[in-house]
């Protein structure tokens, strides 16, 4: 009758290790799930960081080609001054000519529907 | 005794590898469904994240394009609104070159004589009125007066009206002014301007689109100018 207690406790210190066993494995498996969200977490980042990194250089890039387009374009425009400038030089008497020759030009005449009233 | 302490042992021996056994099999299945859930909430959590971090910078690069062209075009503008200022300056000067001119020619009596006589008649032409008033610099007095009586014989010819002309002795024309008359009617409601200046400024009015291109040639932009 001893030995038939002793069997009982046997098989009960059977079923707890057994239900421990099991018990842990639940546990690990609720830490891979963490783990999980955390090593997603920690590879999105490194994604991000990449993509900033490229944005950034990207951004560089545009600023820097914005100065060399201001500049021709500033260019092209005291190119195109210089041009007038330089036009109007040459042309300038001929027009001072014909205007103050048309302020002079001075044609009194009565307006062509004038009509004579008795 | 149905068994003995020996057979008990075993059987009880049995029963605890069964357990045991039974264990670790639902144990390994837990971590087996465990790796593979791993792989999925992981594989989910990085996919989503990413597609919306891509989508994130796409945007923000496709606005760094907008933005320079945004610029580009600023800058485009504002140097052809540059270049315009300067084209007004250059007409400008060429007009006040002009201005200074005239005045200089106005300083021969003998020229600016001819020139009022027919600046006063064309005047009185233009007005028509029964009374007229007309306003010269004070400086001029002497000679619009010589103008206005060559020109009233000329007057009744062509309009074959009389007329009473009178000279303003009270209001003058500005004497820094180039010269030429200004033809009031009688209630002085009615002008007639024939000042020099009067007239450049009409004349480079109407001539401006001419002018221009004299001055810098046509414009390429026309596609169907005559």
């Amino acid at each position: 009758m001893a030995s038939q207690s002793q069997g009982i406790q046997q098989l009960l210190q059977a079923e707890k290790r057994a239900a421990e066993k099991v018990a842990d494995a639940r546990k690990r498996k609720a830490r891979r799930l963490k783990q999980a969200k955390e090593e997603a977490q920690m590879e999105v980042e490194q994604y991000r960081r990449e993509r900033e990194q490229e944005f950034q250089s990207k951004q560089q890039a545009a600023m820097g080609s914005q100065g060399n387009l201001s500049a021709e374009v500033e260019q092209a425009t005291r190119r195109q001054v210089q041009g007038m400038q330089s036009s109007q030089q040459r042309n300038r008497e001929r027009v001072l000519a014909q205007l103050l020759g048309m302020v002079c030009d001075v044609r009194p005449q009565v307006h062509p529907n004038y009509r004579i009233t008795a | 005794m149905a068994l003995n302490d020996n057979d008990v042992q075993k059987q009880i021996k049995h029963m605890m590898a069964f357990i045991e056994q039974e264990a670790n099999e639902k144990a390994e299945e837990i971590d087996a469904k465990s790796e593979e859930e791993f792989n999925i909430e992981k594989g989910h959590l990085v996919q989503t994240q990413r597609l919306k971090i891509m989508d994130y910078y796409e945007k923000k690069e496709k606005q760094i394009e907008q933005q320079k062209k945004i610029q580009l075009s600023t800058l485009r503008n504002q140097a052809r609104l540059k270049v315009l200022a300067a084209r007004d300056d250059l007409i400008s000067e060429l007009l006040e070159e002009a201005k200074m001119r005239l005045s200089r020619m106005v300083v021969d009596l003998k020229v600016y004589q001819e020139l009022l006589d027919k600046l006063v008649l064309q005047a009185l032409l233009r007005l028509l009125e029964p009374v007229m008033i007309v306003r010269c610099r004070p400086q001029d007095s002497l000679l619009v007066d010589a103008a206005v009586q060559k020109a009233i014989p000329d007057y009744v010819m062509v309009s074959q009206k009389q007329v009473e002309i009178k000279i303003d002795q009270e209001t003058f024309l500005p004497a820094s002014s180039l010269g030429g008359v200004e033809v009031y009617s009688n209630n002085q409601k009615i002008k007639v301007s024939n000042t020099l200046e009067s007239r450049l400024e009409f004349l480079s009015e109407q001539k401006m689109p001419e002018i221009r291109r004299c001055l810098f040639g046509a414009n390429p932009n026309r596609k169907f100018f005559v």
